[in-house]
């Protein structure tokens, strides 16, 4: 996989006309700041109705119904479900841990992004996009409407994965940035120093429908077949920290328990929070993830 | 007992300590700073939290696991090993560590002569150049090497010499090899052993004391040795066997020559050859008789020759083998006849045979006594040159008168005389004692047999005894100078006596008292005793040599400037002993010796007496190496040719340098 450069390299054609098919769904119902084509709890102009109320001085007249008028003498009001937009929240971490494997991680993250952002925009969702890396959170908010597709790709394409993210401190963000409720999508590899609880846990209490998109390399699940062994001295690629390791037969075993016992600790804690967690490797084909894995998750409908 | 053959592989280590030495000073620093500063390949990964725990969680339980598992260290160690043992300069052959002392055993006997070693040399130049290599090679240590075992060389054939005592100095010892010429004779070990084990016991040629251990005996041969049967070794004692040429050399050589001359024409003589073959296949050959080297005759046909074949019970090779014969060829008296096989083969000493023509007249003789019938019928039976008869007054005046008239006759024959005068000249005596000689008589025994026999004297050539019974025999005390043939009970009964010009066979009892005259012994004894005596108490020099042998022999009085030609083209001048006898030898290479003088009356016109020596083609001839030394009670397998005396550290040196390479190589791999 090659490292795009344009957006057309980010999202290609053919991807493009299996996207268009695809909606992202919510399994909750948000209030929306604009009409959209989501039902919202809030009553408004949609077609579909929601209840009766007591007229009061100043409504609508045109909301009255008459039929019950004729019949009771009486002035009540029809109350209809209004359709809302929907708030798609893309982040993705670019820290330097995500600039790491083969295919690389933040290659995947960006094409990924593009891609669920690309739906959320033909199906006329508000889409935020926020990234965080080296204690910057850039975010790019308020999209709407197919034509933001290649703001939306060159935004995603300037990403530069450095430094250690706060993810913690990102999360806090973005629950606070005033995005409305929404479908809250998180791509990192939550290999974070200070742990991924607590920014999970403050987006967990906002009313997100959180996806825990949690992007994994190849080399990273089996070293070893990838050439990592011997007299090793491994370099951190946030922190910088080095670690001399010799990477035998048993210490590989060794890792790989670990990063099970990682990411089993993951969903542990998105199941107990109703965030759903989806491992992915970066060699996976971004169709097959879209369009087979997202959707049995349903995030996709 | 049978003592296991020595490893095929083993190692002799030249410099031990310092390989050990410098083992010791580099690996363990290398453990250490390996441990201290492991060099490690820069790897960036995403977040290092896992590989912490997980290394801290292996290395709680192998704390020895970064070593284990590290193909540089692990590849640094065998270089560094490598080198070590490099620098102890180990050598791959003959598990002699611990040997002080080393006899080099070098045969040079007739079957080295062989043409099959490599580069077109001899099996002797294989061995001499494979002894030089293991001299250089336990000498070779350098700077490092530890004390060298002392080496002395021999080299055996029919009997062996030592040509270097245990020595420290490799020059010499390499300058004794090189000095090793060829023989053709045959191969005895027996005696270079014993000198080799004497050699041992005495010390070195600084005369030092002897150590307890033996010298260990290492012997460059083809294996083909004669006595190996009769030896055995010693407690302690090692025998290494260095197996020199190959197991297939086929070789045709000339088992035996004879000439007889024609009783109807003497001047002609019938040759008989024997021909052998040593080839696993028949062949054909043509012969060639030569008469003082000029080609005379040629077999009209190639004489056939069967192959060789192998005994059921010994497992020996028994060669093919034909007669021929060359009939009336016309040979001047003393002329070497010569018969050459024209087949090619690889050893080149048996393909002729020579042999001395005998005289065309016999003997002058002369008989002194009362002249018995018997006596005269054997001597003119023997058809001899003069034969004339004296009183014992005729010859007391006539040697008074000329002290060298016994000279003027091959032999004096005295039967039953005392003469007065016995100076010189030579004799055969029966019944009364000699005068003036230190042969004593002491009184007279009656009945007395034959006790004891010397069979291999020339005296006793087909001479059998058995029935021979004495009633009345002179009891006689031999000399010093004397020498007992046959010996009863009651004194000599047959006694040769040597002094000066004196030469005497001696029977103290008259034959015509007995029945031994009307036996064939009597006649053959005879005619040994005239033929011994006539050639002044040694072999004729009419009958072939073996290598080996001495020639010797009587000049004529007066003979002056005597030398010695050989069929080599060499001369050299022949020193005289009293009465005109010489020796010269031994001859150790096939072929002749011609001794040749000036002046002389008592053979006429000759002035040389040729001597053919040739080689025992029965013994030497067959080329076959052994596989091992089949010793009296022990066995000893063959050295292999590849493993002798190979010096490895260059080897291991390259060894490392791979291994380095090797390591480089896997470093770059991993930075």
């Amino acid at each position: 996989m090659s490292d795009p450069r344009t957006v057309d390299e980010l999202l290609d054609s053919r991807l493009m006309a299996h996207l268009d098919r695809l909606d992202v769904v919510s399994k909750k119902i948000f209030a929306g700041k604009i009409h959209g084509e989501r039902r919202s709890r809030r009553r408004g102009q949609s077609v579909e109705f929601a209840d009766f109320r007591n007229y009061a001085h100043g409504d609508d007249l045109r909301f009255v119904d008459w039929n019950i008028y004729a019949r009771l003498d009486r002035l009540f009001l029809k109350m209809f479900l209004e359709e809302e937009d929907l708030s798609l929240v893309i982040a993705v971490d670019a820290s330097a841990s995500m600039d790491f494997g083969t295919p690389n991680k933040m290659q995947y993250a960006r094409r990924l992004a593009m891609a669920l952002g690309y739906i959320g925009l033909v199906n006329n969702n508000r889409v935020s996009l926020f990234s965080f890396s080296d204690d910057r959170i850039e975010r790019l908010t308020g999209l709407r409407g197919r034509r933001r597709t290649r703001e939306m790709g060159q935004w995603l394409l300037q990403l530069q994965p450095r430094g250690e993210a706060d993810f913690t401190a990102a999360c806090r963000a973005i629950a606070l940035g005033g995005q409305g409720r929404g479908v809250l999508l998180l791509i990192s590899d939550f290999l974070f120093s200070d742990g991924f609880e607590k920014g999970l846990r403050s987006v967990a209490g906002r009313g997100f429908d959180v996806y825990a998109l949690q992007l994994l390399a190849p080399d990273e699940i089996d070293p070893a077949r990838h050439g990592l062994l011997g007299d090793l001295r491994l370099v951190d690629s946030e922190s910088a920290a080095e670690v001399e390791v010799t990477a035998s037969s048993a210490v590989v075993q060794q890792y790989r328990d670990r990063l099970d016992a990682h990411v089993a600790s993951l969903r542990e804690y998105c199941v107990r929070r109703s965030i759903a967690h989806q491992v992915v490797e970066t060699s996976l084909q971004l169709e097959t993830l879209l369009v087979d894995y997202l959707r049995r998750r349903g995030l996709l409908a | 007992m049978m003592v296991a053959p020595p490893p095929i592989i083993a190692v002799d280590w030249i410099a031990p300590v310092a390989g050990a030495v410098i083992a010791a000073s580099t690996i363990p620093p290398l453990l250490a700073l390996y441990f201290l500063r492991l060099r490690r390949s820069r790897r960036v990964v995403a977040a290092t939290m896992h590989w912490r725990r997980a290394a801290e969680d292996v290395r709680a339980n192998a704390p020895f696991q970064r070593l284990r598992l590290s193909l540089l260290l692990l590849l640094q160690l065998l270089a560094l090993g490598l080198v070590a043992l490099a620098i102890a300069q180990p050598q791959v052959d003959l598990g002699l560590a611990g040997a002080e002392k080393i006899a080099l055993l070098i045969d040079r006997s007739g079957s080295m002569g062989a043409m099959d070693g490599t580069e077109a040399t001899t099996r002797l130049d294989d061995a001499k150049r494979q002894a030089i290599d293991r001299i250089r090679a336990l000498h070779g240590g350098g700077l490092f090497a530890g004390p060298a075992p002392s080496i002395m060389v021999i080299a055996f054939a029919s009997e062996a010499i030592v040509l270097c005592p245990f020595t420290d100095s490799s020059a010499q010892a390499i300058a004794a090899i090189e000095s090793i010429e060829a023989t053709d004779e045959l191969s005895a070990i027996g005696g270079g052993v014993e000198l080799a084990r004497s050699f041992a016991a005495i010390g070195g040629e600084d005369g030092a004391a002897s150590t307890s251990v033996p010298a260990v005996l290492e012997v460059y041969s083809d294996g083909r040795i004669g006595d190996l049967a009769g030896l055995s070794l010693r407690d302690g004692e090692r025998v290494i066997f260095h197996r020199i040429g190959g197991e297939d050399s086929p070789n045709v050589g000339i088992g035996a020559v004879a000439v007889t001359r024609l009783p109807e024409s003497p001047g002609e003589v019938r040759v008989f050859v024997r021909v052998v073959s040593w080839r696993t296949s028949p062949t054909k050959t043509d012969l060639e008789l030569r008469v003082d080297g000029r080609l005379v005759a040629v077999t009209p046909s190639p004489v056939d020759l069967g192959a060789a074949t192998q005994d059921a019970d010994t497992g020996a090779l028994l060669p093919g083998q034909t007669q021929a014969v060359f009939p009336g060829v016309q040979v001047p008296a003393g002329a070497v006849v010569e018969v050459r096989v024209t087949a090619d083969d690889l050893l080149a000493a048996d393909n002729a045979a020579r042999v001395v023509a005998p005289r065309l007249g016999g003997l002058k003789i002369a008989l002194v006594g009362r002249g018995s019938f018997v006596l005269r019928s054997v001597i003119q039976g023997m058809s001899p040159a003069s034969f004339e008869t004296f009183t014992p007054e005729a010859w007391n005046a006539r040697v008074a008168k000329d002290p060298l008239a016994p000279d003027a006759f091959d032999v004096v024959v005295l039967e039953q005389v005392t003469v007065q005068s016995m100076a010189r000249g030579r004799y055969l005596m029966f019944g009364s004692a000699p005068v003036g000689t230190s042969i004593v008589p002491f009184g007279t025994k009656e009945q007395v047999v034959p006790r004891s026999i010397r069979s291999e004297h020339p005296l006793m050539q087909y001479v059998n005894l058995d029935d021979l019974f004495v009633a009345s025999m002179t009891a006689v005390a031999p000399g010093s100078d004397s020498d007992v043939v046959v010996e009863a009970s009651e004194g000599p009964m047959i006694l040769t006596l040597s002094r000066g010009p004196l030469t005497l066979v001696y029977v103290p009892f008259d034959p015509i008292d007995t029945e031994w005259p009307f036996q064939r012994s009597f006649v053959n004894f005879t005619a040994n005793a005239l033929a011994w005596l006539a050639a002044g108490g040694l072999p004729a020099a009419d009958e072939p040599l073996r290598p080996g042998d001495v020639a010797a022999g009587r000049l004529p009085a007066g003979a002056q400037s005597p030398r010695a030609q050989f069929s080599s083209g060499t001369t050299a001048p022949l020193s005289l002993l009293e009465g005109g006898r010489f020796t010269l030898g031994p001859l150790r290479r096939a072929g002749t010796a011609t001794i040749a003088w000036q002046g002389g009356s008592q053979t006429g016109l000759s002035t040389s007496i040729a001597y053919a020596v040739n080689m025992d083609c029965q013994a030497e001839g067959c080329l076959d190496t052994a596989l091992g030394l089949q010793l009296a009670t022990n066995s000893v397998a063959a050295q292999p040719s590849r493993a002798a005396s190979q010096s490895v550290w260059q080897w291991l040196l390259l060894a490392a340098a791979l291994v380095l390479l090797l390591e480089w190589w896997v470093w770059l791999r991993r930075t």
